[in-house]
């Protein structure tokens, strides 16, 4: 066995080399002082995080404590929601998301977001995935085809449903359907994909394939999941986020962002300790 | 008293009443068709001309009457509650002003029928001259059904789960193409059968055509601007005015003849949403 300074120093060999790996790729989005309110009602303070490309990122905390509103500000689905308002800057590629000048359709095309309940739309697996594409005014049939049948392949869910294209979406299994948001997401081609608790509402074995599926979409993409399940971020994240709202009522903060091994094997903060170990939230 | 006595006493106390409301809906029903239903079904009577003089005329202009007004009221109001609808659950936000709206809305819906009957005399038939005729029939029917309109058709599009939005939303999709490729086919079931129910009320109104489409024709209309004589308003007539001596047939086939038109209109509403609803979810969107 190990001594646990000997695991401290692996783990400390092991952040580098992320480190490293992170230096290289640069980062894809980062939030500087975010802030965000609801009405009067703050409900993030001073958000700082960087998110390498190509890795994921996991957002952990207790309910309420505004991972899913942190998660809304990237692709600024918040925006939908009246009387809400944004401190602070997020960058895409450099370019902050929040400036007047950046426009949201093509934000939201090139940062897709997957829901926390599947929710395709009731019309036909095809109709599903083929229509970001269709909004975006593609209109060539051949062209569709292929996009679909891609994107339903990067989905893993090209073999099971490439015999009923023409079907309702809403006739797939619960797990079916998740993958299927995944690849209708995945069909405009976005750089970005945020996931909102993408299996809370999935059995064991369909939250599996989900995950084996996000751990392929690392290859090409950048993702920023929220997540209830501390061993789902544990298992598939590269960095994660630990969020809290200490006291009911005053904003959610970002206690720890580090490297997922770390967070969950030797947390700095003691409230991540706490969280992780189970003993609140 | 013991928990499950009262259980009982409740139980039958809610099927007595649901029985009485049962009985009387059933009473009316049976009373309209004892009295009608030969007359009505007579082809001589729904098909036939009126007469002014001599026993025997039937209905076939005011059946016609009732019929193109209607077509007309949808024609109109259905554009102007769906753009009202589409604005208040989609664009306008939740504050002073959609509850306003809203509050003209309900008060719009509870003023009686005669109301609308001389206001639209004094505007359309007066005021701008077009006279008795089926368009101004159907624009006061028009602004009768505003209010029930909207409400149903508002309904329909609150019915589309949120999450739906989202989600084309976070596609890139602007507000307008989430409307329509997404809110709208979804909410069309719960649209048509708001459509398509007040016209049983549009077809029963008597008070609001009596002073706007005419009483008695004996033509069958051809253009909005002629002159009409919807089912209801004849009945009324036929029973207060007219000089046949069989006018208490004319009103009795009449009024179950309107049943009929009713029945058939609810029936055709509820089996077109669900065909609607149907092809929906196997994807035919």
């Amino acid at each position: 066995m190990k001594s646990n300074l000997e695991v401290e120093n692996l783990i400390v060999e092991k952040d580098k080399e992320v480190g490293k790996e992170m230096a290289k790729l640069g980062n894809k989005i980062e939030i500087r002082d975010l802030s965000m309110y609801y009405d009067s009602f703050k409900v993030l303070e001073n958000i700082t995080m960087s998110i390498p490309c190509r890795s994921i990122v996991a957002l952990i905390g207790p309910s309420g404590c505004g991972k899913s509103s942190l998660l809304r500000c990237i692709n600024r689905m918040n925006d939908l929601i009246p009387n809400s308002k944004v401190e602070g800057e997020i960058l895409l590629d450099g370019e902050n998301i929040y400036n007047p000048s950046c426009e949201v359709i093509e934000l939201r095309r090139r940062v897709g977001m997957v829901f926390q309940k599947p929710n395709p739309f009731p019309k036909s697996v095809y109709d599903n995935v083929s229509f970001g594409p269709q909004v975006m005014g593609i209109d060539n049939k051949k062209e569709m085809d292929e996009i679909v049948e891609a994107s339903l392949k990067k989905a893993a869910l090209w073999d099971e449903v490439k015999d009923k294209l023409r079907t309702s979406a809403l006739s797939l299994s619960g797990g079916q359907q998740q993958r299927l948001c995944i690849a209708r997401a995945l069909a405009v081609q976005p750089e970005v994909i945020l996931f909102d608790e993408p299996c809370s509402a999935l059995d064991p074995v369909a939250t599996q394939k989900i995950e084996d599926l996000l751990i392929e979409l690392k290859e090409n993409y950048t993702i920023v999941i929220v997540t209830h399940n501390m061993q789902q971020a544990a298992r598939i994240s590269d960095i994660t986020a630990f969020l809290l709202m200490e006291v009911q009522g005053e904003p959610g903060r970002l206690i720890e962002y580090s490297d997922t091994n770390k967070i969950f094997t030797n947390p700095s903060d003691y409230r991540t300790e706490r969280y992780i170990t189970g003993r609140f939230g | 008293m013991h928990p499950k006595t009262a259980d009982r006493i409740a139980t039958v106390f809610f099927w007595t009443i649901g029985l009485i409301t049962l009985s009387i809906l059933l009473f009316i029903i049976l009373e309209i068709f004892g009295r009608g239903l030969l007359t009505a079904l007579k082809p001589s009577f729904f098909w036939g001309q009126p007469k002014t003089d001599a026993p025997g005329g039937g209905v076939r202009p005011m059946l016609f009457s009732s019929i193109y007004l209607a077509c007309l009221t949808i024609l109109i109001s259905l554009p102007i509650s769906l753009g009202a609808a589409i604005y208040m659950n989609e664009f306008a936000r939740r504050g002073r002003f959609t509850n306003f709206i809203r509050f003209c809305l309900d008060s719009l819906a509870t003023l009686p029928s005669i109301v609308f009957g001389i206001f639209g005399m004094t505007l359309f038939v007066i005021r701008l001259r077009w006279s008795y005729c089926l368009l101004a029939g159907a624009c006061t029917l028009a602004l009768l059904n505003l209010p029930i309109f909207l409400r149903s058709t508002e309904e329909a599009l609150r019915q589309v789960p949120q999450t739906y939005r989202e989600a084309s939303m976070s596609l890139g999709s602007t507000r307008w193409a989430t409307i329509r490729k997404v809110v709208l086919p979804t909410a069309m079931p719960g649209i048509i059968t708001g459509a398509i129910l007040p016209i049983g009320r549009i077809m029963g109104e008597s008070a609001a055509v009596i002073y706007t489409t005419g009483l008695f024709v004996n033509f069958l209309p051809r253009s909005p601007l002629d002159p009409a004589a919807p089912l209801a308003g004849y009945i009324w007539y036929a029973q207060t005015e007219a000089w046949v001596p069989d006018y208490r047939q004319i009103v009795n086939g009449g009024a179950a003849l309107l049943l009929i038109i009713v029945f058939l209109i609810n029936y055709l509403a509820r089996k077109l949403a669900k065909v609607y609803s149907e092809k929906k979810t196997l994807g035919g969107i």
